[in-house]
């Protein structure tokens, strides 16, 4: 498990990381989203120890992470695919990796097949895509099978089926108890990958709950032939009513057969009615444009 | 083998408050069989930092030069037909190639890990920057002697071997020993100044114009002053059994703040 403690970066006046707490679970795949410049890198590499915080910790284990004996064992981290020697060939780079870690090292051509990168591995990595890199730093990180994976934007680069395979590996290592925290500043890219969102804008968590309830907030979207006389039976009725546009009426928390009800009982005369899904990106422009 | 005990060994109860769902999930995902749970040694750091520097183009290709280029100037030498009276400063001059040569692959082992971000993933992988940063020196001070050592050894026979004028051999195995000992620390004070600067291009330029275009031009004007700071002469000097103690102590003056230098940037830089 991994705790975060009032994480808080300042650069001068700046703070870019503003009291950041939040706790990662085993089993669970947990998506840390933000616009960019939102501090979501700043705070993983405190994290990790690349960057001293200002005030707070973060623990993993219980222990900070430059505390571990063998952190490169316990999490894989995949903060920059593009950090890495050019003139090194993909699997020299690996077997570096894997020397320092200490993993047998048969296992880096295990892993270079995992992220479908055998037949590029005697090539040097200049000549690498920005998704072979991408493949080559998960490579990195899977190298020795840790429990906690920490993934920054990873899906960069990757084409949809880079995409899909990222989504069902990281749901697999949720599966089989690990930890991951897949960072991203597109929604979509991650919303069928995680089970819980840390949302966070200028520096601050702005929401962090499941999925499916930071996607609750939904509704009734309904259109009657006499909105205001609706409007006023369904305010009597108990529910509160926004008016959308084009004379349709939102009912926040029900579900249209509640809605309907009231249209029945008063013999009111609908046009539309529909459930209503707050969209994802919305809840995210809202939640971190408030901040 | 599993990670459980790499993550969750017993910990002092006040460091960890339990709570409910740290007891739920268990048992968490497991690692890769046989990966060692503790830290790399200092020997197998040291190892992988010899295998980082010598696995790239730039620094097999600095590697080779060192070795090979002094024995081509010794040959030169000897083309141009000048007698020398004793081997120790031919031996001395082309050491002092070596060393030059030696002391971009110290740059290269650490103020290239910034330049291309790569210290991202070793300090990742070993937080312990001090340790790191011992690794690497033990590295450069094995790395720069022993191709120091062959450098010149290969020079030494190439004089052996061309010069007509048969100078004399006296000291020339201590002039040999002082060009393996400046390949190591010449390495060391690149790796020092590297890390100091982390840059590259910034310390490479930095240091060569330094050693071989600041300290000569102002070595003209204020002589015994500059002596002390020369870093490259002190090596020619040494080499020739001349002013040893004071060369010896410009060569570890240098060796001593680039590292210290090195270490302190490197204590407090930010991975960004």
């Amino acid at each position: 498990m991994i705790t975060v403690s009032g994480l808080t970066k300042k650069y001068g006046d700046r703070t870019v990381v503003d009291d950041v707490s939040f706790t990662l679970e085993p089993g669970t795949v947990t998506g840390f989203l933000g616009p960019n410049g939102a501090g979501k890198t700043t705070t993983m590499r405190m994290m990790t120890g690349l960057v001293a915080p200002t005030a707070g910790a973060a623990v993993v284990g219980g222990r900070p992470y430059a505390q571990l004996p063998n952190p490169g064992a316990v999490v894989g981290t995949l903060l920059d695919a593009s950090a890495v020697h050019p003139g090194r060939t993909g699997r020299t780079h690996l077997r570096l990796l894997a020397q320092t870690i200490g993993v047998p090292a048969g296992r880096v051509d295990e892993v270079l097949g995992l992220v479908g990168l055998t037949d590029a591995a005697h090539r040097r990595i200049g000549g690498y895509s920005l998704g072979m890199r991408q493949r080559l730093g998960i490579a990195g990180a899977l190298l020795a099978e840790p429990p906690v994976l920490l993934f920054d934007e990873p899906v960069n680069g990757l084409d949809p089926e880079g995409i899909r395979w990222m989504r069902d590996l990281l749901r697999a290592h949720a599966a089989r108890g690990g930890t991951v925290l897949l960072s991203s500043h597109l929604l979509g890219e991650v919303e069928h990958t995680v089970d819980r969102l840390l949302v966070i804008g200028n520096g601050r968590i702005v929401a962090d709950a499941p999925v499916a309830e930071l996607l609750g907030a939904e509704g009734t979207a309904v259109r009657a032939l006499d909105p205001a006389a609706f409007a006023r039976a369904l305010e009597e009725a108990g529910f509160h009513v926004q008016h959308g546009t084009q004379g349709v009426l939102l009912v926040p928390g029900t579900d249209p057969s509640q809605v309907g009800a009231v249209a029945a009982a008063g013999g009111h005369v609908l046009v539309e009615l529909r459930p209503q899904q707050r969209a994802l990106e919305d809840l995210f422009f809202s939640l971190t444009t408030a901040a | 083998m599993t990670a459980a005990p790499l993550i969750d060994q017993p910990l002092p109860q006040e460091d960890i408050p339990m709570t409910e769902t740290r007891t739920m999930h268990r048992p968490p995902a497991t690692t890769y069989p046989g990966v060692r749970a503790s830290a790399a040694s200092l020997p197998a750091l040291v190892g992988i930092e010899i295998g980082k520097s010598l696995s790239t183009r730039s620094g097999r290709s600095l590697a080779a030069a060192a070795v090979v280029l002094p024995s081509v100037a010794m040959g030169l030498a000897a083309l141009s037909g000048d007698p020398f009276p004793s081997a120790t400063g031919p031996i001395g001059a082309v050491g002092t190639f070596a060393a030059l040569l030696l002391m971009a692959l110290g740059v290269l082992s650490t103020a290239g890990e910034w330049t291309h971000r790569t210290v991202q993933t070793t300090f990742l992988l070993v937080p312990q920057r001090g340790r790191v940063l011992t690794a690497k020196a033990v590295a450069l001070v094995l790395t720069g002697g022993v191709l120091a050592a062959v450098a010149t050894a290969a020079s030494a026979g190439v004089l052996a071997l061309t010069f007509s004028g048969d100078p004399s051999w006296e000291g020339a195995l201590f002039a040999m020993g002082t060009v393996a000992g400046s390949g190591a620390a010449f390495a060391v004070v690149g790796a020092g100044v590297g890390a100091a600067l982390g840059n590259a291009p910034a310390a490479l330029t930095g240091l060569y114009l330094t050693v071989l275009g600041v300290i000569p031009v102002a070595g003209v004007f204020q002589p015994e002053v500059v002596s002390w700071g020369d870093l490259s002469n002190s090596v020619l000097l040494l080499a020739q059994g001349q002013e040893e103690t004071k060369a010896a102590v410009v060569i570890a003056g240098w060796v001593l703040v680039s590292t210290v230098a090195g270490a302190l940037v490197t204590r407090r830089r930010q991975v960004a």
